[in-house]
């Protein structure tokens, strides 16, 4: 039963993770249809900056909107610049700049901060490992039921939820929200109606990529570390879970991302012979694969219609 | 506009140049190996596998028009194979080749009964988690019995004694010295042959009622299956021979640096985004568009290799690269890529041939087996 809570406590708050990067995907996909394979690598330079400002005394509670509003910037700058004018000529040319987009920051974050910066690497760093936004000491945790549960579990867990409520408030309650339930509906009509849909749409990116920010600042806190492969299997685990939750669902998005995180950890741990801590990925492939041949428009997705 | 020149496709002059070209290219292929020095040889050899692969995707990204960010896998099947068989097995590594392709076109037309309901980018989201858990499962404590784990294995290449003997033609040997460590040429050779392979291949695809079918699936899935390509056969086919194409320099790979491990960069999902990149720099949907794309990465990896060193970097670019922790190849490639999706969405390939088309007005092969001179006939109206 301990076992159990403490797998579930960790698969929540990895699952919030997942949340966070599938709410980004899904936003953007709202908008403009399109699956930003750069989603993690946008995310992962950001998580860079707050280091950054880490490096320079900054502490996490003011990094983190530094961080936020750099990916504010960065996605509201990419869909300007790169994406809107290249989706005139074909979806697959966006595939292709979002490809491009992740190879170069991925490469960008290298050139800048190296592959590990911090000191397992031995390159010279201040800080000891990456800051964590809740207490993430050893002795950090609170007993229920016997089981040890993780203060930082419990807080990104909770954080999670404040988001997904904000961001609820944000779809049903504003103009803006109402502006962008009308472009992902009918962009055309949208249009028509007297909404700016460029606006919209570069608020969209700016918004998903400043969750994105978030989503990896808070799983770079959990591992104690930023490198350059942190954020691969993060984006595959964030694509199953919008893609389980339904691709234009945000709700759908938090819980496919929670369940998932809680499938994950219970597979590595109860069947650790066969699936164990390497073959957890595979997890998310075979949800994706499942998803995509039995129910494409996953649990609370709209159905799409093709026609001929 | 008239134009300054006039090429005929299949006439006197079109033929004039392509023995010229082909002649260029031969004299290239013979004077790497035998003149140049191992370190050009040992490029050329990382080139020739990049193309490989480049080529293998492209029949089935450029022509059928399926997204795969998986390649990797295929490539990881490929040095597996030719690892297990040599290490475990004994057996020489010119017979797993044969075995390697048929196992991952095996492995990819299996990938291709989901391609049947999954499209676009949603079948790149599959094919993304495939090249991520590739790695992991050679990794996976049941597999190591066989995989050899993290480790991975080694001794997979030639087994090179002093027995060896050295063949000489003239004075002059074509595979380099097998006595030695000195086997640079002989790899290069079978690199060689592995592309020669690959192209002919693709070519024979292409230029067929097979390639029409792909093209005709890539252009208009639906379309196609109107005009009566059976979708599955044909998908089924289009991955089975792209991943067992992507499987030979993988079996390369092993052969020349002895060890398989994976976390070598072409098994992981970076190695397939790089086969995807240098395809579509290239020219997406063109035979030479991946040899160019990959000759031109190689050659700038290769080039700025050691730029994480100030010391190493031009004087002239040194304001724009000295800041940089690490040689600024991919870096470069990508804002290649992204730029040339603004302006030449055909890659290199297409723009050379949109060049070419300002001065020289080609005139096609008439439709049909006629001479050139005779135009085809009309169909008579009914």
């Amino acid at each position: 039963m301990e076992l159990f809570l403490q797998r579930l406590a960790d698969g929540l708050s990895q699952g919030s993770v997942y949340a966070l990067m599938a709410l980004g995907l899904v936003i953007i996909y709202r908008g403009t249809g399109h699956l930003n394979f750069a989603q993690g690598e946008m995310a992962l330079f950001c998580t860079y900056v707050v280091y950054q400002c880490g490096e320079w005394g900054i502490p996490i509670g003011l990094a983190l909107p530094i961080g936020m509003v750099v990916g504010f910037a960065l996605g509201a700058v990419t869909e300007v610049a790169l994406i809107r004018p290249v989706a005139k000529k074909s979806p697959f040319a966006v595939f292709i700049v979002t490809l491009g987009l992740f190879q170069f920051l991925n490469w960008l974050d290298g050139a800048i901060w190296r592959d590990q910066p911090l000191p397992n690497s031995g390159v010279g760093s201040v800080q000891q490992q990456f800051p964590s936004l809740f207490p993430s000491k050893d002795t950090d945790f609170i007993t229920i039921f016997g089981a040890d549960i993780k203060l930082q579990s419990v807080g990104v867990f909770v954080l999670v939820l404040a988001l997904t409520g904000a961001l609820f408030l944000l779809f049903n309650k504003t103009k803006l929200g109402l502006a962008m339930n009308a472009v992902a509906s009918n962009a055309e009509s949208a249009k028509l109606v007297g909404i700016r849909t460029n606006m919209v749409l570069m608020v969209s990116w700016g918004i998903a990529t400043a969750i994105g920010a978030l989503g990896g600042v808070v799983f770079a806190g959990i591992n104690h570390n930023v490198n350059l492969t942190l954020m691969f299997t993060v984006f595959i685990y964030g694509s199953a879970a919008a893609t389980l939750g339904g691709f234009d669902s945000p709700g759908g998005a938090v819980l496919g991302g929670l369940i998932i995180g809680v499938i994950e950890n219970m597979a590595a741990g109860y069947a650790d012979e066969w699936v164990g801590q390497q073959l957890k990925v595979g997890v998310a492939f075979v949800v994706i694969v499942v998803v995509l041949l039995v129910k494409p428009s996953g649990l609370f997705g709209t159905a799409k219609v093709e026609r001929v | 506009m008239t134009m300054p020149f006039t090429l005929r496709s299949g006439g006197a002059a079109s033929w004039a140049l392509r023995l010229v070209a082909g002649a260029v290219l031969v004299y290239v292929m013979f004077w790497i190996p035998t003149q140049a020095s191992n370190g050009v040889i040992d490029t050329c050899i990382t080139a020739l596998t990049l193309m490989a692969a480049a080529m293998a995707l492209n029949l089935l990204l450029g022509y059928t028009g399926q997204i795969s960010i998986g390649h990797s896998a295929f490539f990881g099947i490929g040095a597996y194979t030719t690892g297990i068989l040599v290490s475990r097995y004994g057996w020489s590594p010119f017979q797993t080749l044969a075995v390697a392709f048929v196992v991952a076109f095996v492995v990819g037309a299996l990938v291709s009964l989901p391609a049947l309901r999954i499209k676009g980018v949603y079948l790149a989201l599959v094919t993304l988690s495939l090249g991520l858990v590739f790695p992991q499962l050679i990794k996976a404590p049941k597999m190591e019995w066989l995989t050899g784990g993290a480790r991975g294995l080694d001794k997979t290449g030639f087994k090179f004694t002093k027995k060896n003997p050295t063949y000489e033609i003239f004075g002059w040997n074509p595979w380099g010295n097998l006595r030695g460590e000195n086997v640079k040429p002989f790899l290069y050779w079978i690199a060689m042959i592995i592309v020669i392979i690959v192209y002919l291949a693709c070519r024979g695809v292409v230029k067929s009622r097979a390639g029409r079918s792909l093209i005709a699936i890539r252009d208009n899935e639906t379309a196609a299956a109107v005009m009566g390509v059976n979708l599955a056969v044909t998908k089924g086919l289009a991955f089975g021979l792209s991943a067992a194409l992507c499987s030979l320099p993988g079996c390369l790979s092993a052969i020349r640096t002895g060890n398989v491990t994976p976390d070598s960069t072409n098994l992981t999902v970076l190695g397939a985004i790089t086969f995807l990149i240098v395809m579509v720099v290239g020219g997406a949907g063109s035979l030479w568009g991946p040899i160019i794309g990959s000759a031109l990465y190689v050659f700038v990896t290769d080039r700025t290799g050691d730029w994480s060193d100030k010391e190493a970097i031009p004087a002239v670019l040194r304001p724009f690269f000295g800041w940089s922790h690490t040689p600024p190849g991919s870096g470069i490639f990508a804002v290649v890529l992204i730029a040339l999706m603004f302006v030449a969405p055909f890659g290199i390939v297409g723009m050379w041939h949109r060049v070419v088309r300002r001065f020289v007005k080609v005139v096609p092969r008439p439709a049909g087996t006629g001479t050139i001179d005779t135009p085809a006939t009309a169909p008579a109206e009914a």
